[in-house]
């Protein structure tokens, strides 16, 4: 390749085999002849001049980052432009599903809501499609997304508080209080017991004559990310498993146009997960429960257009820009080589993409507006698909005052209509930082995919407690970063106010609202025919004894009265309850 | 119990529904690389299972996380099973989001300390060492 510096151009012929994108040789050596030169005789002197330190790293992968990228950098990685970018809509979808990207339509913008009785949620719910929002996210409290009513000793202060508590049909009923013509999408975010979730939702659509074929629900079913950091678990990670593979089986044969699968990789980011590690543990994950509904007798083309993910996006925009790029191409690239699907629907990654609370500081909190922003900024680059949702300023604090949702819409529209990012499709693709990382990224995501799969997937992960100890260790290194200032966060370790004090107008909730919801519950069981409920109680646990489905007899039971704690419970006897050792927790 | 002679026991604990574990996470790998032996009680604890632990992995330290509003209800208990089985002696900590009113009221219950966001690990670490070599110090004086 020496031999070439100094030859004119002209007399090469151009090297067909080069791939597309790529520098011909004797470019790259004059490239490297002229970067070298800059680094030596302008960046050195420049730098040593310098007051910031030596060397910098990306903030969740701590890789390295070079001073200046180059078409070098690029041709390091094996950059090929219709192999690793192509076109929008087309495969490798590097650049976004949409063949037309954000010029066709804008992400649907979203906020997630649910806090107290059913009653508090419909009003926050009108409120919130008032400012402009049309897809609504409904978080169940701790009780309910741990499979226990309102009235159990075991959960005394929590009714209401982390969501929406919803024991019976009626709590469900009158959240879902709502205009359905201007309701897109709904979200129900309820792992451990979806069936019963997702059986009082049917319930409850039927007895408001809604057509399920109107708007999109989007269940989260998302169990396995329970084992992994977030803990709301009821039963063994197995049992767990082959419920959420009812509740994906029984969806796509009778509402095949709702979603019964959302796999929240970024709860795994907000448990510190690296991107390359929410991608590798995210899709892992996705794969079991992908063999497991194959097993179901369903092909790969029916099912893999119902999978969809909510991905998280940190502060460190380049690293959040390029995993969403690269999240696209490892999940068609699998998808099309492991799977073998075949139709371009299946071969596209659905998600939602979601700045985490935990970019978000408690300290200074209208410092997280420009945060905030900043996230959506990134998510708007790296392709945002179908949805975006935003936190909100003060959450850190408590649960949203209605001046912090207003903030929180505007910051999405602001992004979209003031800052033209929106207006062409994937602006920083070619860059060339970004385009290597994301090459990167991609690299190392598989190999980690790889590693994986030699422990028996994802659940053979979550039960050699491979996530959870991966995890607990970024947590503390995370954390340590913070502590030793090699990563300086405004408010917190730089820029920080003594003796600040939180000023706020803060939401409060009702405390009178868990005793009312005790009483309507206690009211509820009083008044239903009890042999009924006994019979179809019964016949739950007769189904999770065997292998049928879980969801129509638990639709029985949620027609009988049945509460949703009454239905785990049945269940929990069959499949008993998980109660990891401390090897298992990460911590 | 001669604490000079074994490395301190903490065991840390979460009460109730509350989830959140990146916290405890984070203490937990902090007082193990400070030489402290850490046990924890995996989740969704009630009072009695963690101030029975305490007793039987005969700890000096009692570390409770909370991040859910449920520490009101659940605290005053751990303090109150903990007087009735005479296990007074131990410190207990506080650890997560506790409102400083709050806070007040756990302390004036028994509790030794609470920290809240934006306290350091070495903060925590340094408060259990020298508590410890204080109980110890008047100990040996009585």
């Amino acid at each position: 390749m020496n031999s070439r510096i100094g030859q004119a151009r002209t007399l090469e012929s151009p090297d067909q085999a080069a791939p597309a994108g790529a520098v011909s040789q004797d470019d790259s050596a004059a490239l490297r002849e002229a970067q070298q030169n800059w680094q030596a005789l302008r960046f050195e002197p420049a730098i040593a001049a310098g007051t910031r330190k030596p060397l910098f790293t990306t903030q969740a992968l701590r890789w390295p980052i070079n001073p200046l990228y180059t078409p070098l950098d690029l041709e390091s990685v094996g950059f090929d432009y219709l192999r690793d970018v192509g076109f929008p809509g087309e495969f490798p979808y590097t650049r976004g599903t949409d063949p037309a990207g954000n010029r066709a339509r804008l992400w649907t913008m979203a906020q997630v809501t649910g806090f107290g009785t059913g009653r508090d949620w419909s009003k926050r719910a009108r409120f919130m499609l008032d400012q402009g929002l049309q897809g609504l996210i409904l978080e169940h409290d701790l009780p309910t997304t741990n499979g226990y009513d309102s009235d159990n000793p075991l959960v005394a202060g929590e009714v209401g508080r982390a969501g929406l508590a919803i024991d019976t049909l009626e709590d469900l009923e009158s959240a879902l209080d709502v205009p359905f013509d201007r309701l897109k999408y709904l979200m129900s975010v309820c792992n451990a017991p979806q069936p019963v979730n997702l059986a009082m939702l049917i319930a409850t659509l039927e007895k408001k004559g809604v057509d399920p074929a109107t708007f999109t629900l989007h269940m989260v079913n998302g169990i396995l990310i329970e084992y992994t950091c977030v803990g709301r678990y009821i039963y063994p990670p197995r049992h767990g498993l082959r419920i959420a593979t009812d509740v994906i089986e029984y969806t796509i044969r009778n509402h095949p146009n709702w979603m019964p699968l959302s796999i929240i990789s970024a709860q795994l980011y907000a448990a510190r997960a690296n991107p390359v590690q929410e991608l590798a543990f995210g899709i892992s994950i996705a794969f079991a429960y992908m063999d497991a509904a194959l097993e179901r007798g369903f092909d790969v083309d029916t099912l893999a257009p119902y999978f969809h993910f909510v991905t998280g996006v940190d502060m460190d925009f380049f690293e959040a820009v390029c995993k969403l790029r690269a999240f696209r191409k490892v999940w068609a690239t699998l998808l099309r080589d492991r799977y073998g699907a075949k139709r371009s629907e299946s071969l596209k990654l659905r998600i939602m993409t979601s700045p985490g609370t935990m970019s978000l500081t408690l300290q200074q909190p209208l410092n997280n507006i420009t945060r905030l922003a900043t996230m959506a900024l990134s998510c708007a680059l790296g392709g945002a698909g179908e949805t975006m949702t935003t936190p909100l300023h003060d959450e850190a604090h408590a649960l949203p005052a209605d001046e912090a949702i207003r903030v929180g819409a505007a910051v999405q529209h602001i992004v979209a209509h003031e800052t033209g990012v929106a207006d062409t499709i994937d602006p920083l693709a070619g860059s060339y930082y970004v385009e290597t990382l994301t090459r990167k990224i991609e690299t190392e995501v598989l190999a980690e995919i790889a590693r994986i799969d030699a422990m028996g997937g994802a659940l053979g992960a979550i039960e050699r407690g491979y996530f959870q100890r991966e995890l607990g260790r970024e947590q503390y290194e995370r954390n340590r970063d913070l502590e030793t200032g090699a990563r300086k966060l405004v408010g917190v370790n730089h820029l920080k106010k003594p003796e600040e004090r939180a000023e706020l107008d803060m939401f409060r909730l009702d405390e009178a609202s868990e005793i009312r919801q005790i009483e309507q519950l206690q009211q509820y069981r009083a008044n239903r025919d009890q042999a009924q409920v006994a019979a179809a109680l019964q016949a739950v646990r007769d189904a999770a004894a065997g292998t049928e489905n879980l969801v129509p007899p638990i639709l029985a039971a949620v027609r009988a009265h049945a509460t949703h704690g009454e239905i785990c419970d049945a269940m929990r006897e069959v499949f008993g309850v998980y109660r990891p050792d401390a090897q298992l927790t990460g911590i | 119990m001669n604490s000079t002679s074994r490395p301190i026991r903490v065991l840390l604990a979460k009460l109730g529904l509350d989830t959140h574990t990146i916290g405890i996470t984070v203490i937990a790998h902090a007082l193990r690389d400070a030489g402290m032996e850490v046990i924890f009680t995996g989740l969704k604890q009630t009072p009695e299972m963690v101030v029975s632990t305490a007793i039987q992995e005969d700890v000096d330290v009692v570390g409770i996380s909370s991040l859910s509003a449920a520490h009101m209800r659940h605290v005053p208990k751990v303090l109150e099973l903990l007087h009735q089985q005479g296990a007074e002696d131990k410190l207990v900590v506080i650890g997560g989001v506790v409102p400083e009113a709050d806070a007040q009221r756990l302390r004036e219950m028994g509790v030794h300390e609470v920290f809240t966001m934006g306290a350091q690990t070495a903060d925590v670490v340094n408060y259990i060492r020298q508590w410890i070599t204080e109980r110890d110090r008047s100990a040996a004086r009585a």
